[in-house]
C-alpha cells in the first residue's frame, strides 16, 4: 500500500513539472498583453502595495531629509553660483524656442519627434527576487500607459514599460540583460550626430554599451548620449547619458562606446512615463 | 478577527520583501551584491512547521503564485517551488527533533535550495549570464547573511505569532 501513495505522488510531481514548463514557456512567449487573470491580481496586489509602500516611503523620505540637511551650506553656496549661469541659459533656450517655431511655421510642419506628453507615476514595488531589475508602478493603461513606452526621471531616461495592466505597470530598466532591449540613440557631436544603438549593460562598469557606430565617427568622451525617436515609441532628445570610452567592436568593424547613464537606475521613487504626441495624432487620424 | 490574522500576516510578508529592497539604501554594497530577500519562504515554512502542513502547502501555492504575476512575471516558477519546499519541510520535519534552532537552519538550506533552483531556470531560460562562482560569491552569500539576520530577530515572535494561531485552530 505505501508503495502506491509514494506513485501517486510521483506522478502528481511529474504532472506539475510537465505544467511548470508550460506555464514558463507561455510566460517567456513575446507578450503583447497580460490576461485579464494576472492584471486582476496585479491590481489588486498593487493597491495593497500602494497602502503599504507610500508612508514607508514618507518614514524613509524624511530620514533622508535630515541627511540633506548637512549638506545644504555647501550646495546653496554652489547653487547661488550657477544661478547666473542658468539665467542667461534661459534667455538663450527661450529665443532659440521661438526661432524654433517660427521656422516650423514657415515649413508648415507642425509635429515633431521631441514633443511628448507625459504621466507622472510612484513607484509602489520592486522586484525582490532582484534576476531582473524591474519596479512597478502605479499608473495603467487607464490612465494611457502602453507596453515599451519611455520611462524617465529629471535625471534621465531610465526604462521601458515591460507590461502594462489596468491599473498598474512594471517597469523595466536599462540594466536589465534582454536580447530584445535595444534603443535607438545619438551621440551629439560638434558637427554632426553619430547614431548607434544602446544593447546591454556592463555591470562591472556601471555602463550601458552603445553599439554599430560607424568605425570612422569621431566621438569623444564626455559628450552627450540621447535617444534618437527612430525606434519604436521612444520620443526623440531623451538624455540617456554621456560617453566615457570608445572601444573598438569585437569584430573590428564598428565601434562600440561605454555610456555611463545619467540617472541613477536603482534610487527612483518618481518616475515619468513618456507618450510621443505624434502617435497619439496618428491614433487619432485612424479613428 | 483572530481568523483573518494569518491572511494579514501572509499579506504583510509578501509586501514587505518589496519594501525591503525598495527602502534599503541604494549604496555601493547594494549595486554589488545581489541580495534578495527570502522572507516570504521563510514565513511559508514556520507556517508548515508550527500550524499545519496543508496550511503550509496552501499558503505556499497561493504566495508563490501571486508572487510569479506581480513581481517576475514568469508564472510557475515560485508557485511550484514553494510548495514543494513546504512539503518537503514536513517530511523533513518529522526527522528532527521540533526546536527553534533546527527550523531556522533548514530554513536557511531551502533559502539556498531556492536560490540554486531559480539561478537554474534564469540560466536555462537565458535571462542571466552570471558564471557559478560569481552567483555564489555576489548572489548566495549575500542572500544568506540578509536572511540570516532576519531570523535573528524575527524567528523567535513569529514563532510566538504561529504557535498562537495554531492553538485557536485546534480549538476550533
Amino acid at each position: 500500500m505505501p508503495q502506491f501513495f509514494l506513485n501517486k505522488r510521483l506522478i502528481l510531481l511529474l504532472v506539475s513539472i510537465i505544467f511548470l514548463v508550460a506555464l514558463i514557456g507561455f510566460s517567456l512567449k513575446d507578450r503583447k498583453e497580460l490576461t485579464w487573470s494576472e492584471q486582476f491580481l496585479k491590481d489588486t496586489t498593487g493597491f495593497v502595495q500602494f497602502l503599504f509602500h507610500k508612508p514607508a516611503q514618507l518614514v524613509a523620505g524624511f530620514f533622508e531629509n535630515v541627511q540633506d540637511m548637512k549638506n545644504t551650506y555647501k550646495e546653496n553656496k554652489l547653487l547661488k553660483a550657477r544661478l547666473e549661469e542658468y539665467v542667461m541659459l534661459e534667455a538663450e533656450v527661450q529665443t532659440l524656442k521661438k526661432e524654433n517655431e517660427e521656422l516650423r511655421a514657415i515649413l508648415n510642419k507642425k509635429e515633431s519627434l521631441r514633443d511628448f506628453i507625459s504621466i507622472q507615476a510612484t513607484v509602489i514595488g520592486r522586484n525582490p527576487d532582484r534576476w531582473q531589475e524591474t519596479v512597478i508602478v502605479n499608473k495603467g493603461e487607464q490612465q494611457g500607459v502602453k507596453k515599451d513606452m519611455a520611462v524617465i526621471t529629471p535625471a534621465g531616461l531610465i526604462g521601458k514599460i515591460q507590461l502594462a495592466s489596468q491599473f498598474t505597470s512594471t517597469v523595466q530598466l536599462l540594466s536589465a540583460i534582454d536580447q530584445q532591449n535595444r534603443i535607438s540613440a545619438y551621440v551629439q557631436g560638434k558637427e554632426e550626430n553619430v547614431f548607434g544603438l544602446i544593447e546591454g549593460y556592463d555591470r562591472k562598469r556601471e555602463a550601458l554599451l552603445l553599439k554599430q557606430i560607424p568605425f570612422d565617427a569621431k566621438i569623444e568622451k564626455k559628450q552627450l548620449v540621447l535617444t534618437s525617436g527612430l525606434g519604436g515609441v521612444f520620443p526623440k532628445g531623451l538624455l540617456i547619458g554621456e560617453v566615457e570610452e570608445v572601444v573598438p567592436d569585437e569584430y573590428g568593424l564598428t565601434k562600440m562606446a561605454y555610456v555611463k547613464p545619467a540617472a541613477n537606475f536603482y534610487d527612483v521613487d518618481d518616475v515619468i512615463i513618456v507618450k510621443r504626441k505624434i502617435d497619439v495624432q496618428e491614433e487619432g487620424e485612424t479613428k | 478577527m483572530k481568523k483573518l490574522f494569518l491572511p494579514f500576516l501572509a499579506t504583510l510578508f509578501f509586501v514587505s520583501e518589496s519594501l525591503f529592497v525598495d527602502l534599503w539604501p541604494k549604496n555601493e554594497w547594494y549595486q554589488h551584491y545581489l541580495f534578495a530577500p527570502r522572507f516570504l519562504l521563510i514565513f511559508i515554512i514556520f507556517i508548515t512547521v508550527y500550524v499545519a502542513q496543508t496550511y503550509g502547502m496552501v499558503y505556499g501555492f497561493i504566495l508563490g503564485m501571486l508572487y510569479d504575476v506581480v513581481y517576475t512575471e514568469i508564472l510557475g516558477v515560485y508557485m511550484f517551488s514553494f510548495t514543494l519546499i513546504a512539503y518537503m519541510m514536513a517530511k523533513v520535519m518529522k526527522m528532527f527533533h521540533n526546536h527553534l534552532f533546527v527550523t531556522c537552519f533548514l530554513s536557511m538550506i531551502a533559502v539556498s535550495v531556492l536560490e540554486g533552483y531559480v539561478y537554474g531556470i534564469q540560466l536555462l531560460i537565458g535571462k542571466t549570464d552570471m558564471p557559478l562562482n560569481q552567483f555564489y560569491s555576489y548572489r548566495l552569500l549575500p542572500t544568506l547573511l540578509v536572511n540570516a539576520l532576519f531570523l535573528l530577530f524575527f524567528s523567535y515572535p513569529l514563532k510566538q505569532q504561529l504557535l498562537k494561531i495554531e492553538r485557536y485552530e485546534r480549538e476550533e
